[in-house]
């Protein structure tokens, strides 16, 4: 549950990797040999509540006991993490193994969350992105092909959690990999001796696998439609194990195809998954509500469709709110904030791109936190600057699928290829021409008919500029917006209380209003009279 | 009708099952959706999902890459505008490819189309063999932005003169005049007249909120208790 990351890393990592004195392909063996040092430092070095902890989590996993593991993993384990292993890693696995009866299943997941915790608090080296990327493997391996479906029973948050941080560390590794300047010749003939690890096409197989292992789609669409879900989950979807793992990798490919800019196929990852119902799987782990509405939002953003996206943010910004005092004990507390403020950005953004009315209080908390670049976006010669900011801020870490081509000799003195560079690039590119429009509704709003060349004069553009610039506003105003169905259909709609006309050089400009809402001042007044009734019932008893 | 954006009437079933399924990211289908683009480029018809399918095959197997096949797909998307499909190209293809010719031609295209800045466009499309060639294969270019170009106008105008709107569409004479009654506009001493739509009628509402009885139903039974 990592978002950061660690720009800064790399060189660490070589200055690290490069002390080793390595041969050609004796790398792993030297990285055994420095594993095994460390593996009796550490032995001598686990504490008797670290030991008795393993002991005892062993035991609740083989007996599957989800509600103890709920408060271990949840608590024990971030307990012990911060009392002795803030700055260190984890004991070695191959340390604690006595301790679990050498038991595989165990260690494969107690080395899922060893990684983590690297990955997390300190700094992965080379050796551990491919070996936590090999634990993986077993683990899925272990889940997919057994025979027949494990009996293992793991916490929802834990699943997520799996799913998250596997997508989390193949997109830190690919970023890692397109740093290819000052890496060392061992580490670019390991990258180019194991082209397959962390590649995309094994990143999908594993989501993909899980989906229809779980068949996932086919109680999802049972469960919208009707039918027999016993038979529609079959004899592994029926378990809660993979149930959840097939639901989380939907979102998991929802968020996997926005790192590789494929946002329509993002959004079409969620066909079956049905985001207005309420008691909707995602919502069960909060960290999953928010990632998922998260990229959905970012991913409408991305296609235009700005009124979608506001909804969406929008939706799940209230829902924080709502949720806060509940939240804040939790260790995603951070992470799930971090994603607020990132959301509060992505709107202001698109508020400014599709002028909207928002719920009040998100209005407010985004005033409160975003008001000076409000302002700033509405100004044509400081807005781009103001964009530019925030999507960098809030965008999610865009990947490049295949890497640097590490058989070219000339690929060291290539400038790396930036995959969040080039989004924003092409992104701005397309805001760059709303940057006046802001100013034009301005001024639109104070007239009902105005000629288009005293208009122009104010704008101090020239008429037949205007002319387009009324032209792309119209235009701009009309979004495809959700109604019904899955998340890719929609129909046209206007989205701009600001409306207009033009009879050859004349703009006739009208606006919608909100009329008065006798709604909330009736409710006022019942509660009121309640309150009399109640006080002069009172007074005659008296 | 709810519907997804650009797809066609009729989609073949074979297109349909390999978008839906994980056989879009086979290597060997790529073929399949290229033969689907080419009838595209030819009946004037646009779907942009499954040629998002093939740039997707491109940016995983670089080796597939086909320069000709990127051009005919952003193509087709100008074609589209102001629909985003040219922009969601763009997100999948690399770098490279973004930076370089002819692709850099054709974000010129879609830069001007994008900003309604259409006389600047047929200026720029007329000023250089390149554009010709570059739009070669898909069958009714010029014809499809001709028609989006007087979407755009109907939505804006209800009038615009007549020396205006020849330079938007980029016609004139005999053709201009068919042009505008294909529309359905009428034309008379230079003031092109555009029926009123849903889009150019710029009427004023007064938003007024929608009580539904069942939201009422707490207070009703609340009042009931007292």
């Amino acid at each position: 549950m990592n978002y950061e990351e660690d720009i800064d890393i790399a060189s660490e990592v070589d200055l690290v990797v490069s002390a080793y004195p390595v041969q050609d392909d004796g790398l792993d063996e030297e990285l055994l040999a420095a594993d095994q040092t460390s593996q009796q430092y550490q032995e001598v070095q686990i504490p008797e509540v670290v030991k008795n902890f393993i002991v005892f989590f062993h035991r609740n996993v083989v007996e599957n006991n989800v509600y103890e593991l709920h408060q271990i993993y949840e608590h024990s384990f971030n307990k012990l993490t911060e009392k002795f292993y803030a700055k260190e890693s984890w004991p070695e696995p191959e340390a604690i193994s006595p301790l679990v009866n050498d038991d595989q299943v165990f260690l494969t997941l107690y080395r899922e969350l060893y990684y983590r915790h690297i990955y997390s608090r300190l700094t992965p080296m080379i050796e551990h992105r491919f070996h936590s990327y090999e634990n993986y493997c077993d683990l899925f391996n272990y889940i997919l092909n057994s025979e027949g479906p494990v009996a293992l029973e793991l916490p929802n948050q834990w699943l997520w959690d799996i799913i998250d941080e596997f997508i989390y560390q193949f997109q830190s590794f690919c970023n890692y990999r397109n740093r290819i300047k000052n890496k060392t010749e061992e580490e670019l003939a390991f990258l180019r001796d194991n082209s397959q690890i962390w590649s995309c096409y094994s990143v999908l197989n594993v989501l993909y696998s899980l989906i229809q292992k779980s068949r996932i789609t086919e109680q999802l669409l049972v469960s919208k439609n009707g039918g027999d879900m016993q038979e529609a989950a079959g004899e592994y979807g029926s378990r809660p194990l993979y149930k959840m793992l097939g639901y989380f990798s939907i979102v998991g490919l929802l968020r996997v195809h926005c790192l590789l800019g494929d946002f329509t196929l993002a959004l079409k990852m969620m066909d079956n998954i049905e985001l207005n119902k309420k008691q909707a799987l995602f919502a069960r782990v909060t960290a999953c509500h928010v990632t998922t509405y998260y990229y959905v939002g970012f991913a409408y953003m991305m296609m235009r469709r700005y009124a979608d996206a506001i909804k969406a943010f929008s939706h799940i910004l209230t829902f924080i709110n709502r949720t806060k005092q509940y939240h804040t004990r939790s260790y995603q507390h951070d992470q799930i904030n971090k994603k607020g403020d990132q959301m509060y950005a992505l709107l202001t953004l698109c508020v400014t791109l599709c002028p909207t009315r928002l719920d009040e209080n998100i209005h407010s908390q985004l005033r409160e936190k975003y008001a000076e670049q409000s302002n700033k976006l509405s100004k044509p010669e400081e807005a781009m600057q103001v964009f530019e900011e925030l999507f960098l801020f809030a965008c999610p870490k865009f990947i490049s699928p295949n890497g640097p081509n590490l058989d070219d000799p000339e690929v060291m003195n290539l400038t790396p290829f930036e995959p969040v560079q080039h989004y924003t690039k092409i992104f701005l590119s397309e805001v760059q021409h709303s940057i006046l429009l802001p100013t034009l509704r301005s001024y639109l709003k104070l007239y009902t008919t105005m000629g288009n060349a005293k208009l122009a004069s104010f704008l101090e553009i020239d008429p037949e500029q205007l002319r387009t610039l009324l032209m792309m506003s119209k235009i701009r105003s009309r979004q495809m917006k959700w109604v019904s169905g899955t998340l890719l259909e929609g129909e046209y709609q206007g989205t701009s209380d600001l409306d207009f006309c033009m009879k050859e050089d004349m703009i006739h400009i009208s606006e919608s209003k909100v009329g008065r809402r006798y709604g909330d001042w009736f409710l006022r007044n019942i509660n009121k009279f309640q309150d009399i009734l109640g006080g002069l019932e009172l007074t005659t008893k008296a | 009708m709810a519907r997804v954006s650009n797809t066609p009437a009729s989609r073949p079933e074979v297109i349909q099952s390999l978008i839906d399924g994980v056989d879009r990211y086979n290597p060997d289908n790529v073929s399949i959706l290229e033969e689907y683009l080419a009838t595209q480029c030819t009946n004037k018809e646009c779907d942009t999902m499954a040629n998002l399918a093939i740039l997707k095959l491109y940016q995983f197997n670089t080796h597939l890459i086909n320069d000709q096949v990127v051009n005919n797909i952003l193509v087709k998307a100008l074609t589209t505008l102001p629909e985003p499909d040219f922009n969601l190209c763009l997100y999948l293809l690399n770098e490279q490819l973004v930076t370089e010719e002819p692709v850099v031609r054709l974000i010129a295209l879609q830069d001007l189309l994008e900003q309604a800045r259409y006389a600047d466009f047929w200026t720029a499309y007329e000023g250089d063999d390149i554009y010709k060639e570059l739009t070669a294969e898909v069958l009714g270019f010029e014809e499809s932005i001709r028609t989006n170009i007087a979407n755009a106008v109907a939505m804006t105008f209800q009038s615009i003169e007549l020396e205006s709107l020849q330079r938007y569409v980029h016609l004139k004479g005999q053709a201009l005049s068919d042009f505008i009654k294909a529309q359905g506009w009428t034309e008379a001493s230079g003031v092109v007249a555009i029926p009123v739509n849903k889009d150019n009628e710029a009427k004023t509402t007064v938003l007024t909120e929608n009580i539904k009885f069942e939201q009422l139903t707490k207070i009703i039974g609340h009042s009931n208790d007292a």
